[in-house]
């Protein structure tokens, strides 16, 4: 038995997550019935089968095609990758300077691509991988009211893939402050910055603040743009809702229009998130003025 | 869209796809990149050598070109001076070699005269005897008029 679609079912459906996870009643399922069972140990599914869809298509795009070697002449999908590599290294060069660092350039790399793959999944029209994976699951018998089956299929609009990116960006900062500080030197500045040894409590609260607020922005900056942006879709796709012809034309042009707009959106996300990748590290390898 | 374990799962794949691009993908095309830079910026070098080289090659050129045509010029200018010399040599010569054959020329047509005169004398010597003789019928002979006959010849 069908639920009724409405507006508000509609554009909940879209912003839900896959989330598999244990629960008490029946155990493991995937069941969205049981959400509030699940607690922290639990997996949006959608969301990491399509990062992990779209990390492969990265390492396949940089690491299968053909490389010819440095004597002859490049193939146009060298020139490509290559042309990413540099664009990386200048960026690199410009936030960070010259360093010796061999992480910083597969990060940042990985950082754009991925990321920018994964926004790029938010100018698929809303309605196509949701309501094929409806379809599918229902059809698999694997839940019995096909709005049952969700599908999210832009990974950045969950925060825990957003966040859990920066979370990374956040234990490497805390490695190479470490690293190149020393422990010491990293405790130090958390705590006597900015006003010396007398304040340290006080010092710490603003410095701990201001660390945790660097990965914490990166996530959320990421999520919210996108979340924003999938968000747009929906409420145009809900223009359909009236099944009038002016509103379908007009929903149609502006699909078209927000889509084009998205395209900016969507690589400059990526970017933002690469140049803060490499900011926060570069910080990290600052040594203190004072 | 809450948090959950996603979160940590997907930094674990972050950290994987980090691992897998550091180690696979970044060096084999960085080290692709750096050495066609570093063949092009060998290319360049080595261009610029030759065209230098060439620059080189072209002045020496130039100079081997104005020293040679100095020495033409020179050669020119000797054998031109040898050649009217000669002719000027040659030219005397021959002026003397003509006045020579002249002289000897003259002076033998003057021999010849001086024999064909002589000849004459003689022979009208003789045709004057001749005649004489038979004029005369045997009277005077050649004995006895010899002088007067000598002095009639030198008259001639």
């Amino acid at each position: 038995m069908a639920k009724e679609l409405t507006t508000q079912s509609y554009i909940n459906h879209h912003l839900t997550n896959l989330t598999c996870g244990k629960t008490e009643s029946v155990g493991w399922t995937c069941d969205h019935n049981y959400y509030n069972e699940m607690g922290f140990w639990s997996y949006n599914v959608d969301s990491i089968s399509i990062s992990i869809l779209l990390g492969f298509v990265f390492i396949g795009l940089f690491k299968f095609i053909k490389l010819n070697p440095a004597h002859e002449k490049p193939t146009k999908m060298q020139n490509f990758v290559e042309m990413c590599v540099e664009f990386v290294n200048e960026n690199i060069l410009s936030v960070f300077g010259p360093t010796k660092n061999k992480l910083i350039g597969p990060l940042s790399l990985t950082v754009l691509v991925w990321v920018f793959l994964m926004n790029l999944m938010d100018l698929i029209p809303v309605d196509f991988l949701p309501e094929a994976a409806k379809q599918t699951s229902y059809a698999m018998g694997l839940v019995d009211d096909p709005n049952d089956a969700y599908f999210k299929f832009v990974p950045t609009t969950d925060p825990n893939v957003t966040l859990g990116m920066a979370l990374g960006v956040f234990i490497l900062t805390i490695f190479y402050s470490i690293k190149i500080k020393g422990l010491g030197g990293f405790i130090a500045e958390l705590t006597l910055h900015p006003f010396g040894k007398y304040a340290i409590p006080f010092n710490f609260l603003l410095e701990s603040i201001q660390l945790i607020a660097k990965p914490l922005s990166l996530g959320l900056r990421l999520f919210g743009n996108l979340y924003a942006g999938e968000m747009i879709f929906i409420l145009i796709a809900l223009l359909l809702f009236f099944q009038s012809p002016l509103f379908g034309v007009l929903g149609l042009g502006l699909h078209l229009l927000w889509a084009l707009f998205h395209i900016l959106v969507v690589s400059l996300q990526a970017f933002i998130f690469m140049v803060l990748t490499i900011l926060y590290l570069s910080m990290a390898h600052e040594t203190p003025e004072h | 869209m809450n948090i959950n374990a996603t979160l940590i799962s997907q930094a674990i794949i972050f950290a994987v796809f980090v691992y897998i691009c550091y180690k696979n993908v970044w060096p084999s095309i960085l080290s692709i990149m750096e050495e066609r830079e570093k063949k092009l910026s060998d290319g360049i070098e080595a261009s610029k050598k030759a065209d230098d080289a060439l620059e080189e090659a072209q002045i020496a050129f130039d100079k081997e070109m104005e020293k040679a045509k100095l020495e033409a010029s020179e050669i020119l200018q000797k054998a031109s001076n040898r050649a009217s010399q000669m002719v000027g040599d040659a030219k005397e010569k021959a002026e003397k070699e003509a006045e020579k054959i002249l002289t000897s020329a003259s002076k033998s047509v003057e021999n010849e005269i001086s024999k064909a005169k002589e000849d004459l004398r003689q022979q009208l010597s003789d045709i004057i005897i001749d005649a004489s003789q038979k004029i005369l019928n045997e009277e005077v002979s050649k004995e006895k008029h010899d002088a007067v006959l000598r002095r009639a010849a030198e008259e001639l």
